[in-house]
């Protein structure tokens, strides 16, 4: 790997942020022009939270899809959010949880062995937050938790400064 | 071969070492607000791992915050008027 390519891998981008902003505009406005599906208690502010539940999957599924393939909490993000939002066409996509007996055997032997036995509650917590974090290693959950938080706060950074740049 | 213990991990191909481990781990407590200030050998890599947590989770608020504050701000939106077409623009 080329050390250019190699740094891409690491860190989010100004161009991340730049393919994410696009993104997320985008379904902005077309969130803005849905309506929610009529029903017998709808009032505004159900209205409003039931848009926010929207914009909220537009949020993640931008950045996960501006990251794109190259990391795995990127593509698990995906598969589920695709999941959630019922797209049929995913629904056959089996994804990359083949996590084999072995793999099991050997991961929760690092653990207990040869990492300090109070990171494993640290480690485990990363496991449910880290989108596919379950079936990584330590060393690639420890990779993935760093790059999963700077877009996290790159998505924050963003949605920040569209609030904020709101004509009212 | 090395005569040095270290302490390696086999995880089928690849072998990692603890080296490798704290190495990460600092990398992680950098990206702390909580911890940027300070100095790595002050904290312990499960405090690390922890407040990690913490500072996902508060990002998730985060999130959730702003999506409603955004659900607000788009309700608001007359159709067709000045904001609209601001919006419009921004992705021309």
């Amino acid at each position: 790997m080329t050390l250019a390519r190699d740094t891409a891998m690491k860190n989010p981008t100004n161009s991340l942020k730049r393919r994410f902003s696009l993104k997320f505009l985008k379904t902005l406005v077309r969130i803005r022009k849905s309506r929610p599906p009529p029903s017998p208690s709808a009032s505004s502010s159900w209205e409003i939270r039931w848009r926010a539940q929207k914009i909220k999957l537009a949020a993640y599924s931008s950045m996960a899809l501006s990251v794109g393939s190259k990391r795995t909490w990127s593509r698990a993000l995906t598969m589920k959010l695709r999941a959630t939002m019922g797209n049929r066409r995913w629904s056959s996509w089996k994804g990359s949880k083949k996590m084999t007996k072995r793999r099991i055997v050997a991961k929760k032997n690092m653990e207990k062995r040869h990492l300090e036995k109070d990171m494993n509650s640290g480690l485990q917590q990363l496991r449910q937050l880290v989108p596919g974090g379950e079936s990584m290693d330590p060393r690639s959950l420890l990779e993935e938790t760093a790059h999963f938080v700077r877009c996290l706060e790159t998505q924050v950074r963003v949605m920040r400064s569209i609030v904020e740049g709101f004509p009212c | 071969m090395s005569s040095r213990r270290s302490r390696s991990m086999q995880s089928g191909s690849s072998r990692i070492t603890e080296d490798q481990i704290t190495d990460l781990v600092s990398k992680l407590q950098r990206l702390i607000p909580e911890f940027r200030n300070r100095r790595s050998d002050k904290v312990s890599a499960s405090k690390v791992l922890q407040e990690t947590c913490n500072y996902i989770r508060s990002l998730q608020r985060e999130v959730g915050d702003l999506s409603e504050r955004l659900s607000e701000l788009l309700g608001s939106l007359e159709t067709d008027s000045d904001q609209a077409s601001i919006i419009r623009s921004l992705l021309m």
